[in-house]
């Protein structure tokens, strides 16, 4: 199958006759989105009630949809806000909002284990335990860490279009990005790094 | 540069947000202070590990049963006759 660019597919996206669009769209970002929603709520079938959400709602709005950003910022867009909803209605609390303020009050994480770890990049064996290990150590971030940590390091987003995704400044995403590594690197440390008492 | 200000540069430095100068500052820094480095390279593997993760894909089964309600949705659509949009 011939590869639509953009704006053919928008175009074939917003006509009456959007399946074979929509097909492509699906093919392209069903996957992306299902990571996003399972690194958001840590839970692989509420992630495929997000991924059914996401197309639906697409399909549903598709009209609405004026092309500032790219489709797929627009899915990952409609994807958060529904993955924030289930969270929301998961945990009948409000979660904290997604404000650009406190960013900037928060001090930052200083590193305290500083062991040379027993990996190279060049050989990233990511077996079952490994997993386990990244998934709770991404599970206990902030959330606000999270959707930024995710969507710029896991999906390689630009960090315009993870603001467009979340709503943010430039600034607040590239702040929450830097706290995320922090908090991570320093989550998983003690299974990969020798003890190192002192800190930076 | 001091091991302070490494820290708070240090995603600008691994994403190329720096300027000239910065950078120039950094990398003296990271070049004799070990605990910076160690620092550096762990952020890395972080992200790394995290990309390297695999196996997050809907599953076959799944997938198929979701792109097949998606298609309903549009035959559903088609039956209600939805206007040709000016794009």
């Amino acid at each position: 199958m011939r590869m639509r660019s953009e704006t053919e597919l928008l175009t074939e996206f917003q006509s009456s006759r959007p399946q074979a669009a929509l097909e492509d769209l699906f093919e392209r970002y069903a996957d992306k989105i299902y990571r996003l929603a399972i690194g958001l709520l840590g839970d692989a079938d509420a992630a495929e009630d997000i991924v059914q959400e996401t197309f639906l709602a697409a399909l549903d709005h598709r009209l609405s949809f004026v092309g500032r950003s790219s489709l797929g910022t627009w899915l990952y867009r409609i994807a958060y806000n529904a993955a924030i909803s289930s969270l929301r209605r998961r945990r009948e609390e409000p979660l904290s909002e997604e404000s650009d303020e406190s960013d900037d009050g928060d001090a930052l994480p200083m590193p305290k284990s500083l062991g040379d770890w027993a990996l190279t990049p060049e050989n990233l064996l990511v077996d079952a335990q490994t997993r386990a290990r990244l998934d709770d150590a991404a599970q206990r971030l902030p959330q606000k860490l999270r959707a930024v940590f995710l969507l710029r390091d896991v999906e390689e987003l630009s960090t315009e279009a993870t603001a467009e995704v979340l709503g943010l400044t430039g600034s607040a995403v590239k702040v929450r990005l830097h706290r995320a590594r922090l908090l991570l690197r320093e989550a998983l440390a003690p299974a990969f790094g020798s003890p190192e008492p002192r800190g930076v | 540069m001091k091991c302070e200000e490494l820290v708070r540069y240090l995603s600008d430095y691994i994403d190329n947000n720096l300027n000239e100068e910065l950078r120039a500052d950094a990398q003296e820094h990271l070049a004799t202070c070990r605990n910076c480095h160690v620092l550096l390279d762990t952020t890395r593997l972080t992200t790394a590990l995290y990309r390297s993760r695999g196996d997050q894909v809907l599953p076959p089964t799944r997938r198929s049963d979701l792109y097949e309600k998606i298609k309903r949705a549009v035959a559903r659509q088609d039956a209600a006759g939805l206007e040709d949009p000016e794009v």
